[in-house]
C-alpha cells in the first residue's frame, strides 16, 4: 500500500517537474520577448521621433491642420509624439505575439495568426485615417479661403459640410479596411451619402430656388461689376 | 541708331491666327525677322504646367521670354527690347525710351512706368513696391507689363537664374523679372510710356489668384535674395527716362462698400487661419477694425505693414500652406485698399502719390520688425 502511495507520489512529482521543465523555458522565452519589446519598441520609438523632428513633421501636420485636429479630439500630444507611440505599441505587440507563440499552447495558435493576419490591416486603416484627417483639413481650408474671398456668407458652413463629407468618407473607407460590418458600412454610407445629395437636391430646386436663383445673378451680376471696378496689379 | 543691326524677333506662343505673316509684313523688307514658336531639346521643364501653356496649348508667355532670352544670348547682344503682344498703344518713342538708356547710358534694365488712374494698380501700390523697395532700396514702381528694355549681359543673367522651373515658374515672369534686376544689383531705370492700353487678357481671374502670384514672387524671392535685403536700409531713386512722369486721371468710381464687407466677412470666418499667421499685436490691432462702419473704416498704414510683414514671415516658416496662406490674405487687402480709398477720395491724383510716399516710407521704417524676427525663424 505504502509503496503504490510511493510511486504515486513520485510519478505526480516526476511529471509536474517534467511540466514545470518544459513550461519554464517557454515562460522564460515570453518574458524575454516581452523585455525586448519594450526596449526594441522603446529604441523605435526614439529613433522615429528623431527622424520626424529632423523633418519637422509636427510643422507639416500643423500646416495641414492636423495639429488643430487632434487638439479638438482632446489629444494634447503632437502628431510625431503620437506616431512614435504608435510604433511603440505596433513593435511591442510583435514581440509580445512572438512571447505566446512561443508557449506553444493550442488556444492561442489560432488567436496568434489571426493576430498577425489583421495587423497589416490595421496599418493601412490608421494610414488611410492620417491622410483621410489630413485631406479633410485641406480641402476645408481651401473651400473656406475660396468662399470667403467670393464674399460668399455661407463659407463656414460650406467648409465644415466639405470637412465632414470628407471625414465620413475617410471612417467609411477605415471600416471598410478593418472589416467591420462591411455591408453594414457600405450600404449606410451609400443611404447616407445619397440623401444627403437628394435632399440637398431638393431643398436647392424646391425649397432653396430663389436663393439658388439669387445666389447665381450675384454671381455673375458681381463678375461683371468685377470687370468695371478698378485693375488692381 | 541708324548703325545698329538690328532683329526683330517674334516669340509666338502658337498662335493659330496668322500671325507671324501680320508680324513679317508689318516689320517690312528692311529689317530682318525670326520667329520661335518655342523652346525644343532640352530647354523647356517637363512637364509643363497646365498654367504656362498659352491659349493655343504650346508653352506660353515664360517659355516666349525664354526663347527670346535664347536667342538674345546666342546673338550675343548688346540690348533687347520686349514689347508684350497686347499692347494696343504701342509708338515709336517706346524703342527710344527702353533701348537708348541700354545702349548709350549703360543701363541693364528699363522697366515700365505708365500713366494710370487714381487708385489703378492698387495691389502694387499698397503691396508690391513699398514692400519690394524697403526690401532691396530701389524706388522702382513694379509696374508690369507692356514693354522692357534689357541689356545683353541681364537678358543671360536671366536665362541662368533659377526662376525658369520650380517653385518661382508658378509666379508668372512679370512678378520677378524687376526684382532680379534690382536684386542682382543691376543698372535699373525706367521708362515713362504713357498710357497703357491693351486687350483685357486678365479679365475674369481672380483676386486672390492675382494677389497670390504677385505677393508669392515677392516672398519666395525674399528667401532667394535674403542675404541681399538684410543689409539694406532706406531707398534710392532711379534714373527715369522719356517725358516726365505723370499722374492719372480720377477713373471710375470704386465700390467701397463691398471691399470693407470682404475684410469684415474674413475676420469673422478667417479668424484661425490669421491667428496662425499674424503676431498677436497685429491681430489685436486687425480686431479692432472689425467694428468700424464701412465709411469711417480705417486701416492704419502701421498695421498693414505690420501684417505683410507677418505674412512674409509665416511664408517663410511655412506656418500653414503657402497658397493658402497667400490667399488668406485677400480680405485684409480689400480692407487697405477700401482704407486707402476713403482716405484719398477727396484728394487730387497727387495726394494719392503722397499717402501712396507715405506708406513706402512705413515699411522702410518698420523694416526691422521683419528683419529680427527673420533671423529667428
Amino acid at each position: 500500500m505504502s509503496m503504490l502511495w510511493q510511486e504515486a507520489m513520485l510519478e505526480a512529482f516526476r511529471e509536474t517537474t517534467m511540466r514545470m521543465a518544459h513550461l519554464l523555458p517557454k515562460i522564460l522565452a515570453l518574458l524575454t520577448f516581452l523585455a525586448l519589446g519594450l526596449a526594441v519598441g522603446w529604441l523605435v520609438k526614439v529613433f522615429l521621433l528623431r527622424v520626424l523632428r529632423a523633418f519637422r513633421f509636427d510643422a507639416l501636420c500643423e500646416r495641414f491642420g492636423l495639429g488643430s485636429s487632434l487638439a479638438k479630439a482632446g489629444t494634447m500630444q503632437s502628431a510625431s509624439n503620437l506616431v512614435g507611440r504608435l510604433a511603440f505599441w505596433v513593435v511591442f505587440l510583435l514581440f509580445a505575439v512572438m512571447g505566446i507563440d512561443a508557449l506553444d499552447l493550442t488556444a492561442t495558435a489560432n488567436m496568434m495568426n489571426a493576430i498577425i493576419g489583421f495587423l497589416p490591416h490595421m496599418l493601412a486603416a490608421l494610414l488611410l485615417l492620417f491622410f483621410g484627417i489630413l485631406l479633410a483639413n485641406f480641402i476645408a481650408e481651401a473651400t473656406l479661403i475660396a468662399t470667403v474671398n467670393a464674399q460668399i456668407q455661407e463659407a463656414r458652413t460650406i467648409a465644415t459640410f466639405i470637412r465632414w463629407g470628407v471625414l465620413i468618407f475617410t471612417v467609411a473607407m477605415v471600416l471598410t479596411q478593418l472589416g467591420i460590418a462591411k455591408e453594414i458600412v457600405v450600404s449606410a454610407f451609400s443611404i447616407t451619402f445619397g440623401g444627403v445629395v437628394l435632399s440637398l437636391a431638393i431643398a436647392v430646386g424646391l425649397g432653396g430656388q430663389s436663393i439658388a436663383k439669387d445666389v447665381l445673378e450675384e454671381r455673375f451680376h458681381r463678375r461683371k461689376v468685377e470687370q468695371d471696378e478698378m485693375s488692381h496689379i | 541708331m541708324p548703325s545698329a543691326s538690328v532683329l526683330v524677333v517674334n516669340a509666338d506662343a502658337g498662335s493659330q491666327d496668322g500671325t507671324p505673316e501680320l508680324f513679317k509684313q508689318a516689320a517690312g523688307p528692311e529689317y530682318p525677322t525670326a520667329f520661335v514658336q518655342h523652346l525644343t531639346g532640352g530647354g523647356l521643364p517637363r512637364p509643363i504646367s497646365l498654367h504656362a501653356l498659352s491659349e493655343s496649348g504650346v508653352p506660353g508667355r515664360e517659355h516666349a521670354f525664354r526663347a527670346f532670352f535664347t536667342v538674345a544670348g546666342a546673338l550675343e547682344v548688346k540690348a533687347c527690347i520686349v514689347v508684350d503682344a497686347n499692347v494696343r498703344s504701342l509708338t515709336p518713342d517706346w524703342m527710344d525710351i527702353l533701348l537708348r538708356p541700354v545702349i548709350e547710358k549703360g543701363v541693364d534694365y528699363v522697366a515700365p512706368l505708365f500713366r494710370r488712374a487714381k487708385y489703378e494698380g492698387s495691389l502694387t501700390n499698397c503691396i508690391i513696391y513699398p514692400l519690394s523697395r524697403a526690401l532691396y532700396g530701389k524706388r522702382m514702381r513694379y509696374q508690369t507689363g507692356g514693354g522692357y528694355g534689357f541689356s545683353g549681359k541681364l537678358s543671360s543673367l536671366y536665362l541662368a537664374a533659377n526662376v525658369w522651373e520650380g517653385e518661382a515658374a508658378r509666379y508668372g515672369i512679370d512678378s520677378w523679372l524687376t526684382t532680379v534686376a534690382v536684386a542682382e544689383g543691376c543698372e535699373v531705370s525706367q521708362g515713362f510710356l504713357g498710357t497703357k492700353i491693351c486687350d483685357a487678357t486678365l479679365t475674369g481671374i481672380d483676386l486672390s489668384v492675382l494677389l497670390a502670384q504677385a505677393v508669392g514672387a515677392v516672398f519666395h524671392m525674399m528667401e532667394t535674395y535674403q542675404d541681399v535685403w538684410e543689409g539694406k536700409r532706406g531707398s534710392t531713386p532711379v534714373p527715369q527716362f522719356g517725358p516726365p512722369y505723370e499722374q492719372g486721371s480720377e477713373g471710375g468710381p470704386v465700390n467701397v462698400e463691398r471691399m470693407v464687407k470682404g475684410f469684415q466677412q474674413g475676420l469673422r470666418d478667417l479668424l484661425p487661419i490669421w491667428e496662425i499667421i499674424l503676431a498677436p499685436e497685429t491681430l489685436e490691432g486687425i480686431l479692432s477694425l472689425g467694428l468700424a462702419e464701412a465709411e469711417e473704416f480705417r486701416f492704419p498704414a502701421a498695421l498693414w505693414v505690420q501684417t505683410i510683414y507677418d505674412f512674409a514671415l509665416a511664408y517663410h516658416e511655412k506656418a500653414l500652406h503657402r497658397d493658402h496662406l497667400l490667399k488668406s490674405l485677400t480680405p485684409l487687402y480689400l480692407g487697405r485698399t477700401a482704407s486707402f480709398v476713403l482716405e484719398t477720395r477727396e484728394g487730387s491724383p497727387d495726394d494719392v502719390e503722397r499717402v501712396i510716399e507715405t506708406l513706402c516710407e512705413t515699411f522702410e521704417n518698420m523694416k526691422p520688425y521683419l528683419t529680427q524676427r527673420w533671423r529667428f525663424s
